[in-house]
């Protein structure tokens, strides 16, 4: 993200407080596929506790984005970093896809004209005559 | 007049009123499953229990007892019933109980779900939870033809479909066997129904034993938009409700009207309506090079109006079909009579009635319920099983409470009640008339369509006419002589005038050559092979007959999908609603005309329905007064008319019932129908359902 973002906008990214904050307390543990870093609190406890834990998204702040194996380590419900673990998925594991509502990759029912461009068959339809 | 004091309150009844009839005149309502008011009574549900005060120390059918079994009280008090006692009550969810018992819980996937009377009176007067934990019975399904699905393990054997079936149908094609919990209701014979009322067993039943085959687990019953509409399969004009959903009509259920159809209506009117989603004609189409195009409704209208006007009056004509609304007949009358051309007829079939001589000449004029009062039947070329199966139900009705003789000028059918059969000539009608009519006091004639669609035609109906007026068939206060149409289109269109004018040519002239444009309004059940060079007009919505010869094609609304008054064959007006839209770039007919007027340089003077109304109403106010019939005049006209009645025998019109119009010709059910009549046991594609053989899971391994 650019300085000029960095400084206008929240939604991508680092905000110059994030950037602050993370500079002061973070220490960074790890990166996603996705390009996410993770940093945990280096000393102290957060309001849980414990270390914060937080990450500063590559593009687009969408916390779905974060896969599962971090999603444990994020939400405080495993300890042992990703980075750390020796898991192997299985091979009918499809790779870790963010929530995509609202973008033209949404998911899109049966019938949906936002889909295929085309209607699907309806009970109101007719079948016109052809002459021969 | 017996008295009777209803939960602390005296009314007085009619004679022979069954308790549960008397209970519902003064609105209060006992549950039921067997009893229905037009079949015989069975009392086998036990669900319309009441108490009879003072009477024996259980609970009573109250179907099974009337108003006039009941003993009065002390002093002559008149005697007394609860419906709503502690007793009754414990009856109710005892019986429910009972009913329930082996009646599956599969509400969810049933097709009669949302309007069971099972699932309605659990809700209304059943006990909330079921102390039944034993295994529940299955029932084998049964198959009866390709109309009425079945899954009889929901039967709880009321028997409505099997009184209905044997008295009303008049088959005996249902019945039940075993006893207790083994009672099973089957049909006798293995090749499915054979009555033309038999989907009527599907609105009976009031469960989700029968349901309807073609439209099963298709839609849900409050989905629907209920229209309420009128028939147009006949020329009865029974009166029904037609369900859509989207723009798709679903289904089409009876309205009650006791003096046309009661509460029933024939398959073809209930399961044509597939049909109006096949072969419709939805964009205008020219022929060019012999080959039919699509075309705008501007071009389509500009060359049919450049033909008649090039034509010029005398050789244009126009023949209304079997399904057309009064209002395009009467714009289509009036166009043509601007353009200068008598040449219009509605009469396709050819039969010879001359609106001339009176309406009383061409109406079923004693109405159909007077039939109810006849004591002798006289048919004359007609198969009113065929042409009017709710009429004849009608008739079989009559006959069943006895005293009542038909005779049969045709060929000797099954008509679902004895008759004796005089053969197919018609020559020795009036003898048979006399001999038919000899001491009785209320004689009835029947003229159909294979007496009057003849060159001798006029000569038959006038000689029926002439004994009709000495046989005694009409006479003060009573006229027993009755023309049977089979279109619905027919009597409005004598009504207007819509045949010849003087000079003009009537269809078989037409077809001759008579003409250089033909217009045909839905006119399909013609020779289309003799048009010759004639430039053929079709407006209609189905591609049929019509439209494979048509020049130009105009694409009009069938009956579901515009407001159009029908006059049935009675003489009474009534009017469709439109249920749904006409498809594609389909318009009413009359708009079509009004349209094609502007066009051809003779402007209608009406913009609106309403205007188009008026100015017919004008000249016929009759059609105004709908669901009356209007006094029909004398026959003497067509008494005196005379002619000579050819040696040929009468000859049935109707080939297959199933398939007499163009949108029952577009329908796969109907198809389904008439296969099936043919002896096809299992139509092509509507599957039967059967359950699947179940294996153990572990067998497999």
């Amino acid at each position: 993200m650019s300085l000029f973002s960095e400084v206008f906008v929240w939604w991508g990214g680092n905000t110059w407080g994030t950037r602050w904050y993370t500079w002061r307390h973070g220490k960074r543990v790890g990166e996603d596929s996705q390009g996410n870093v993770y940093y945990i609190q280096r000393k102290g406890i957060g309001p849980l506790g414990k270390p914060r834990r937080w990450v500063v998204y590559k593009s687009y702040a969408e916390s779905s984005q974060i896969p599962p194996e971090w999603h444990g380590w994020m939400h405080h419900t495993v300890d042992t970093l990703p980075t750390d673990e020796t898991y192997h998925p299985r091979p009918w594991q499809k790779p870790h896809r963010a929530n995509m509502t609202g973008t033209p990759q949404a998911y899109r029912p049966a019938g949906s004209i936002l889909a295929s461009g085309k209607r699907a068959a309806s009970d109101s339809d007719y079948e016109p005559w052809q002459p021969k | 007049m017996p008295k009777l004091n209803i939960d602390g309150t005296d009314y007085e009844f009619e004679n022979g009123t069954p308790l549960i009839e008397a209970c519902g005149q003064v609105g209060i309502e006992i549950p039921r499953f067997c009893y229905h008011e037009r079949l015989s009574i069975a009392g086998n549900c036990r669900m319309c229990l009441i108490e009879v005060v003072g009477g024996p120390p259980k609970p009573q059918a109250s179907c099974a007892m009337t108003v006039n079994d009941l003993r009065p009280g002390k002093d002559n008090a008149p005697p007394q019933i609860k419906t709503n006692s502690p007793m009754v009550q414990n009856a109710r969810h005892g019986v429910m109980e009972f009913l329930l018992i082996n009646h599956p819980l599969d509400c969810p996937i049933c097709d009669q779900g949302g309007e069971c009377d099972l699932q309605d009176q659990a809700m209304g007067y059943g006990i909330d939870s079921s102390r039944f934990i034993e295994n529940k019975r299955a029932v084998e399904e049964k198959f009866l033809g390709p109309l009425v699905k079945t899954v009889m393990t929901r039967c709880i054997q009321c028997t409505r479909c099997v009184r209905f079936m044997t008295e009303v149908a008049g088959v005996e094609e249902m019945g039940a066997i075993s006893r207790g919990e083994d009672m099973e209701i089957v049909g006798t014979i293995e090749k499915g129904l054979t009555s033309e009322l038999s989907a009527n067993i599907i609105d009976l039943c009031p469960v989700g034993a029968l349901t309807s085959k073609p439209t099963a687990f298709h839609a849900r019953s409050w989905e629907f938009r209920k229209t309420e509409s009128i028939d147009v399969n006949d020329a009865l004009g029974a009166n029904i409700r037609v369900d859509a959903r989207g723009n798709e009509v679903v289904r089409v259920l009876p309205r009650v009207n006791d003096a046309i159809n009661e509460e029933w209506i024939s398959d073809k009117t209930r399961y044509v309506v597939d049909g109006l989603k096949t072969q419709r004609l939805d964009k205008p189409y020219i022929r060019e090079n012999g080959k039919l195009r699509p075309g705008s409704w501007d071009e389509a209208l500009k060359l049919v109006a450049a033909k008649l006007k090039a034509a010029g009056g005398g050789r244009t004509g126009a023949i209304a079909g079997d399904l057309a609304g009064v209002e395009e007949m009467f714009a289509l009358k009036d166009l043509f009579a601007r353009l200068g051309s008598t040449n219009v007829d509605c009469r396709q079939d050819g039969a010879r009635l001359d609106p001339s001589l009176g309406r009383a000449s061409y109406l079923f004029s004693s109405g159909i319920a007077a039939i109810e009062d006849a004591d002798a039947l006289l048919i004359i070329g007609s198969n009113p099983r065929l042409e009017a199966p709710v009429l004849n139900a009608r008739v079989r009705k009559r006959w069943l409470r006895g005293g009542f003789t038909v005779s049969v000028i045709l060929e000797n059918a099954d008509l679902t009640y004895p008759v004796q059969y005089l053969g197919a000539n018609a020559e020795g009608l009036a003898a048979a008339a006399v001999q038919a009519f000899a001491g009785k006091q209320k004689p009835m004639m029947i003229i159909g369509g294979s007496a009057l669609a003849r060159a001798d035609g006029a000569a038959i109906l006038a000689a029926a006419a002439k004994v009709a007026l000495t046989a005694g068939v009409v006479k003060d206060g009573w006229n027993g002589f009755n023309v049977l149409h089979t279109a619905a289109s027919r009597v409005g269109g004598l009504d207007i005038g819509f045949v010849p004018g003087a000079g003009g040519r009537d269809v078989a002239a037409m077809l001759n050559g008579g003409v250089d444009v033909l217009y045909l309004l839905g006119a399909d059940e013609i020779d289309l092979s003799r048009t010759g060079k004639a430039f053929v007009v079709y407006q209609g919505t189905h591609g049929d007959a019509g439209a494979h010869r048509a020049d130009v094609i105009l694409p009009g609304a069938a009956y579901t999908e515009k407001f159009a008054t029908y006059v049935n064959t009675e003489g009474r007006p009534q009017m469709t609603s439109r249920a749904v839209f006409p498809p594609g770039d389909a318009k009413e007919d009359w708009a079509i005309l009004r349209a094609l007027s502007a066009e051809a340089g003779q402007t209608l003077p009406y913009d609106n329905l309403s205007e188009l109304r008026a100015a017919l109403y004008v000249k016929f106010p009759h059609l105004a007064a709908l669901g009356t019939v209007a006094a029909h005049g004398s026959l003497d006209a067509l008494a005196h008319l005379g002619g000579a009645i050819n040696r040929e025998p009468l000859r049935a019109t109707i080939a297959d019932f199933y398939l007499t119009n163009p949108i029952a010709r577009a329908s796969r059910t109907m198809a389904d129908c008439s296969r099936a009549r043919l002896g096809a046991v299992e139509p092509a594609h509507a599957t039967v359902q059967r359950l699947p053989t179940y294996q153990s899971v572990g067998s497999t391994g």
